[in-house]
């Protein structure tokens, strides 16, 4: 009796564990697609006004560019906060290395500009709600491989499904 | 009839083809989160990390649970992406945290010692080799969100087998 329940309990631990492989491996080719090719990303915030909506808005965010140093000024990127590491955050790209960049670092005083030559290895973000907007402005340029994403295409809310560039 | 009897070949080596590129496939996969998540070898030269490291080359372990965790600390030996060329990883100890005051020395630029503060958000990284290194001496604190694994064990030259010192 005892050993028939005991190749019952073989059988079902079998079982078991090639279901968490098949699972396992599942979630293995998800990640390798999740941190090269293509992501969703989901924003919230005032900072991207009128480009993103204060709401949670899903967006698809593709890794190919960054790799290979494709991505240019005018593209809305996923970049990793040079001040909280945790923190992801999403602002357009104002500059790229060596550009110079004139900026009103005060939008209260708008004749107040400053210019700054972005270093090498370096990207300026900018937020398009330069009100309420924690960016390159506060923080200086911040170096490129902190840069995840780059968004290319809105999910959700359903109304604004569809291409996402050249904004 | 030679034509179906070809296909019902072709039919048989194709399927095998696939099922023997699946397994492979999913080899790679496993291979890759063990890599990215946990643990995985790296090779490093140069000069900069004299006498920790060698010059000519080590193979060591990097793993990269500590910094997802905020677990690198003061003294350790990370693998951070450079901030002046995204392409390259540099090898080097972590001098200050956020927050610290660092005081370092740059034999290049004279015997004056100066005083840095370190920003929210960032680490100052140094080689230990001062008069060969290219660090924050120049390129100022960098942000930790670049720091990619800790090192904690060398494999290869075999006689410097173990935990490279302090």
């Amino acid at each position: 009796m005892g050993f028939r329940n005991l190749g019952l309990l073989g059988s079902f631990a079998k079982e078991g564990l090639e279901k968490a492989f098949s699972l396992g491996k599942f979630f293995c080719f998800l990640h390798v697609t999740d941190t090269y090719l293509v992501t969703f990303v989901v924003t919230s915030g005032p900072s991207m006004l009128p480009t993103i909506d204060l709401i949670p808005t899903m967006f698809l965010g593709e890794r190919i560019s960054t790799r290979f140093g494709k991505v240019t000024r005018g593209d809305i990127v996923i970049i990793r906060s040079p001040q909280n590491p945790r923190k992801l955050i999403a602002k357009r790209l104002a500059g790229m290395e060596d550009d110079t960049v004139t900026y009103i670092s005060n939008p209260d005083e708008p004749d107040k500009q400053e210019t700054i030559v972005v270093p090498k290895g370096h990207v300026w973000i900018q937020g398009d709600n330069a009100y309420k907007s924690n960016d390159s402005r506060n923080f200086g340029a911040v170096p490129y491989g902190l840069i995840q994403h780059r968004l290319f295409w809105r999910v959700w809310p359903i109304k604004g499904f569809g291409p996402f560039w050249k904004h | 009839m030679k034509l179906v009897s070809y296909m019902s070949q072709w039919r048989g080596i194709a399927k095998e083809a696939m099922d023997r590129t699946a397994i492979a496939v999913k080899f790679l996969c496993c291979l890759h989160i063990t890599d990215t998540y946990f643990c995985s070898p790296t090779h490093v030269y140069g000069p900069s990390m004299l006498p920790t490291l060698n010059m000519v080359g080590d193979i060591v372990l990097v793993e990269h649970v500590s910094q997802r965790l905020g677990k690198v600390r003061h003294g350790d030996l990370v693998v951070i992406r450079s901030p002046l060329d995204p392409k390259r990883c540099l090898t080097k100890r972590i001098m200050g945290m956020e927050g610290d005051t660092v005081t370092y020395f740059d034999p290049m630029l004279g015997d004056a010692t100066r005083v840095a503060v370190m920003p929210k958000g960032h680490v100052w990284i140094q080689g230990d080799n001062i008069f060969a290194s290219h660090d924050s001496r120049h390129f100022g604190p960098v942000p930790y969100g670049l720091i990619q694994g800790k090192v904690f064990f060398r494999v290869w030259p075999l006689d410097c087998l173990g935990v490279p010192g302090q």
